[in-house]
């Protein structure tokens, strides 16, 4: 029964998860930076949706408030950072470095006007428990997280398969310098996917709070998470980071049968090496 | 007269970590935040032998630096032979783990709480007991460090590693492992990071996660990237002058419950400003 519980968790948390990794994705396929304050950004979702329910607003306006903040710090970090290196042509490392110092600037903000304490939310109607036979019990959060990642899944997929903007991305992503010359403009197109990417990451961002409170640093773990399943599942492919995610939450909630709860980064850590070593392209790997 | 002997001593272990972040990340060009974490294994590595009483100090500074070494080429082979995106994730990925190991392997690591009761370290049979001989230990330590530092970046090999940094490619051309030079530059980066724990753990006589975490790492970083990369003198500025910054806050009148978020803002805002208009830090060359 323990076993069903945690398979239904893992689909909760994996499809949290997945979201992440496609976000992640959409911005690593198509500018090639490694965004690690990403993770910045997916805190900070959650944090503007709990201020603003505390100052009264209905949990829909907040959360929507809470999105549209993600998507202007993303463009922001985009416009005002990482354009202005790459005008400069520094090097791969000089963009990471920025990035990881990105994060630790937002993760501090949070840090001391919150405080690095665990704030929890206050709804009622989300801890209300659905039973699925038997014991396995879901609450109306899980549910929502579950409903919601699927629709931001299959939402980004008609929007990178069916929309301009979405071909303008991936034209961009697979060669900036022929799109270039086809006046894409591949700058503009960058803000762009950033800030589309950093509004799908507020999704996950405030739902799996709701659920487990937040903390100022508790962005780099799903992070981390997220671009081994981006790894795993084959760079550029939304499909496979999704299903990759799910997949390795799976995992992880499964090894609680065996393992206690704090190794749980180190399964996470062994299928990535695993698949570094054994196919280090990922499972749903384009041609090229 | 104390405040200034923890800080002279602090530095020089902050020195020889400064030297290995920027082997690893200014050198060789890997991107790493796991540099914390190396420093913590050889710090633990240190303590258990001294605590236990199974080693003298040398020998067991000398295993830590080996098990460093070890850990540091287990880390980086796999992820190096893809691509150095995938280094980023297993460093994110190491440092993680390795905080989950010092928090949560209560038996080995006494946990959250820490080690306290590090012997004092000794030479030749003698216990250094008072704190000049400590500091005089660490500061020959760093200059060890700078000396091995310098002449490594004087050798054939330490060209190979600057023609690397310039263009890849060409040394492959050339016949020469690309891969194989940057795992011995974070062997080498092991090592000075694995006997800078051992000093630290020494020193202070007590050592807790919180001194290996993610942030130390982030610290690490900063301290290079401020003095500069690639360069001596950088990775002694760097140390010298943020080392002192806590104390510079001290000054400031700021809540006691956000001092820690504070120091890191700060070490956030530098790293960015650095980027963006001087790259090469004080001291450095070119990043």
């Amino acid at each position: 029964m323990l076993a069903l519980q945690l398979l239904c968790n893992g689909i909760v948390t994996g499809c949290a998860l997945g979201i992440v990794a496609v976000s992640f994705s959409l911005i690593y396929a198509t500018t090639k930076i490694f965004h690690v304050a990403h993770a910045g950004v997916y805190t900070m979702g959650g944090y503007v949706a709990w201020s603003m329910l505390r100052h009264g607003f209905d949990a829909p306006v907040a959360f929507l408030i809470a999105i549209l903040a993600s998507t202007a710090l993303g463009a922001l970090i985009q416009g005002v950072l990482y354009a202005r290196l790459e005008k400069r042509r520094a090097t791969h490392l000089v963009v990471l470095i920025a990035s990881l110092g990105t994060l630790a600037v937002i993760q501090n903000i949070l840090a001391s006007v919150y405080t690095a304490n665990i704030l929890r939310f206050d709804l009622p109607w989300g801890s209300q428990v659905f039973r699925l036979g038997g014991n396995v019990r879901l609450t109306m959060i899980q549910i929502l997280t579950v409903v919601c990642s699927l629709a931001a899944y299959a939402g980004v997929m008609w929007f990178s398969n069916g929309t301009i903007l979405g071909k303008q991305i991936r034209a961009v992503a697979s060669n900036p310098f022929l799109a270039e010359i086809t006046r894409l403009q591949p700058r503009r197109v960058h803000i762009y996917v950033m800030a589309i990417a950093s509004a799908l990451v507020c999704v996950p961002g405030i739902l799996v709070p709701l659920d487990l409170g937040l903390q100022p640093y508790n962005g780099v773990t799903p992070l981390l998470t997220a671009t081994i399943a981006m790894i795993a599942g084959g760079v550029g492919s939304i499909t496979g980071a999704f299903v990759l995610a799910i997949v390795i939450a799976e995992l992880q909630n499964m090894s609680l049968l065996f393992i206690p709860g704090e190794w749980s980064i180190g399964v996470t850590f062994f299928i990535f090496v695993i698949f570094m070593l054994f196919r280090p392209t990922g499972l749903f790997a384009a041609a090229r | 007269m104390d405040f200034w002997f923890s800080y002279i001593a602090l530095a020089s272990i902050y020195v020889l970590l400064g030297l290995s972040t920027n082997l690893l990340v200014g050198i060789a060009g890997i991107f790493s935040v796991s540099q914390a974490a190396v420093f913590g294994v050889g710090a633990y590595i240190v303590a258990f032998f001294l605590m236990n009483d199974i080693l003298s100090f040398l020998p067991a500074l000398g295993i830590a630096a080996i098990c460093c070494v070890a850990l540091n080429i287990l880390v980086t082979l796999p992820a190096l032979r893809v691509s150095g995106d995938y280094f980023v994730v297993t460093s994110f990925g190491i440092q993680l783990l390795a905080t989950a190991v010092f928090t949560n392997w209560t038996g080995g690591t006494g946990g959250a709480n820490g080690l306290p009761g590090i012997p004092p370290p000794d030479l030749v049979g003698k216990a250094l007991e008072s704190t000049g001989q400590v500091v005089t230990l660490c500061l020959t330590g760093m200059v060890l460090g700078c000396l091995i530092f310098w002449l490594v970046m004087r050798s054939p090999f330490g060209r190979l590693l600057r023609a690397i940094r310039e263009d890849e490619l060409a040394v492959a051309a050339a016949g020469k492992s690309v891969l194989r030079a940057k795992v011995s530059a974070a062997a080498l980066a092991g090592a000075f990071a694995g006997s800078a724990g051992g000093l630290y753990a020494t020193f202070l006589s007590f050592i807790d996660p919180s001194s290996f975490d993610l942030d130390a790492s982030i610290l690490l970083l900063t301290m290079v990237v401020v003095g500069g990369a690639r360069t001596l003198a950088g990775s002694i500025i760097g140390p010298f002058l943020l080392l002192a910054l806590p104390q510079i806050l001290t000054l400031v009148d700021i809540p006691t419950t956000i001092a820690a978020a504070a120091r890191q803002l700060i070490y956030g805002v530098l790293l960015i400003t650095f980027m963006l208009f001087r790259p090469q830090g004080l001291a450095g060359e070119k990043l």
